[in-house]
């Protein structure tokens, strides 16, 4: 009996060949990669910056630097879609306080509605952060999402300190136990 | 600061949200901490696909157009940099494209017309076999897309258990239809003469779910046969069987965990 799946069903593997081949310089691969993960890295950089100009200058900006350095990416230490997560977070956060020192308050758009995840891993993640309290997804969207401190959070929340890292540690336990040891 | 301490800023330090001092002395420990830089690793990993829970939200076509058609065609430039030059890579066709005639003539002044009759019959039969095992395949995707998205489909943490720790699996149920898929990893190959056997455990005896290899890279999807007990499935389970299959499970438990 032979139910397995062939071996390319599997989400992350598609993702890590995809990216082998825009390594190798497939001009196709370009627009594979972009037409699937796109709508990832927008909805980070828009649920960050909260324009939507914005957040597609920031699109454009890690699609380029993914492109360069799909060669250096390295399936040991994570999946491909925690690497344009973190690449996509970190441009997003930049842009943000670059928007703030110069005091611009852009128009602010809607976040999107819910819609079904887009594989396992994902509908795994939104599983888990539905687990934590209230408290605890705030104090650590605040982090991920604002860039913020934790000084700089108990002070928005108007709550002590310690309680605010407690929050954010226990949160953090929480995800690493619900997601399992996250494989690459 | 004592080690606990250091241990605590760990998650703070992996979403970037400790304060200038906090950070400061917390780099300046993790570099020579075995522990803490462990820790620091797997709070990272942990960071990265927080944002996986997001609902995607496509950018708008302009865009699209204008990094595909920037971009597009040329290769990416790190694939450039290491790109034989165009000469050789002319030459090297041409060489190739002779050696293909060449052998091509020699190769059908030998064999005779039946021969290649007989071989275009087995090309055809392969070609309707692989188009077949395409859309088997196909389906089979559809399927599992499906089974992801639908909202009653509910999920299932496996953790691997002694000798397997560093094995990890998950699946994917809907109770109503009782359709479920086994995605694993980090498996070693089984042992000569024995295979991995999935399990579903409701309230009664655990019922076999199908048996199963993983692949080179330790990974294994497994669509599990609609058994009664994913109706009401508690657990789900992996246990290292003889190669035929077991009815109930006799070799050790390498994955297991409960549906949430």
């Amino acid at each position: 009996m032979d139910l397995a799946f062939p071996r390319r069903l599997s989400p992350m593997t598609v993702s890590r060949d995809v990216l082998q081949r825009l390594a190798a310089g497939d001009p196709a691969a370009l627009a594979e990669f972009y037409d699937r993960y796109a709508p990832l890295v927008n909805a980070i950089a828009l649920r960050i910056l909260r324009a939507a100009a914005d957040a597609e200058d920031v699109v454009q900006e890690v699609f380029l630097q993914a492109w360069r350095q799909a060669d250096r990416f390295d399936p040991g230490r994570g999946t491909p879609e925690a690497w344009l997560c973190t690449i996509a977070r970190t441009r997003s956060l930049d842009r943000l306080r670059r928007r703030s020192s110069r005091r611009e308050d852009p128009e602010q758009v809607a976040p999107a509605p819910a819609n079904a995840p887009r594989n396992v891993e994902a509908l795994a993640v939104r599983e888990a952060l539905q687990g934590l309290s209230l408290d605890q997804r705030r104090a650590l969207e605040l982090a991920y999402y604002e860039g913020l401190t934790q000084t700089e959070i108990a002070a928005r929340l108007d709550e002590p300190l310690g309680t605010i890292k407690t929050r954010i540690r226990t949160a953090m336990l929480r995800l690493r136990e619900a997601l399992g040891p996250l494989t690459p | 600061m004592t080690e606990d301490l250091f241990l605590e800023l760990a998650p703070l330090q992996a979403l970037g949200a400790l304060d200038a001092e906090d950070r400061v002395r917390f780099e300046g420990h993790v570099g020579s901490c075995v522990a803490c830089a462990a820790e620091l690793r797997a709070h990272e990993r942990v960071a990265a696909v927080i944002a996986l829970g997001l609902p995607g939200v496509r950018p708008s076509p302009a865009l699209r157009r204008r990094l595909i058609a920037g971009q597009g065609g040329q290769g990416s430039p790190a694939a450039a940099a290491r790109a034989p030059l165009p000469w050789f890579g002319a030459l090297a066709a041409a060489a190739s494209l002779v050696l293909a005639v060449s052998l091509g003539v020699v190769r059908n002044q030998r064999d005779g017309a039946r021969r290649e009759a007989a071989s275009a019959r087995a090309e055809a039969e392969r070609a309707v076999a692989a188009l077949t095992a395409a859309e088997r395949d196909l389906a089979e995707a559809q399927a599992f897309r499906a089974l992801v998205q639908r909202g009653s489909s509910r999920i299932a943490t496996l953790a691997g258990l002694s000798p397997a720790l560093g094995a990890h699996a998950r699946v994917v149920f809907d109770p109503a239809t009782r359709e479920a898929v086994l995605v694993a990893s980090g498996l070693a190959p089984a042992p000569p003469s024995k295979t991995y056997e999935a399990w579903v455990i409701a309230s009664g005896a655990p019922e076999p779910a199908g048996v199963f290899r993983p692949d080179a890279q330790g990974r294994a999807v497994l669509r599990l046969p609609l058994v009664e007990g994913t109706r009401a499935a508690k657990t789900f389970a992996v246990t290292l069987e003889p190669e035929a299959g077991s009815s109930a499970p006799t070799g050790p438990m390498v994955l297991a965990g409960a549906a949430s």
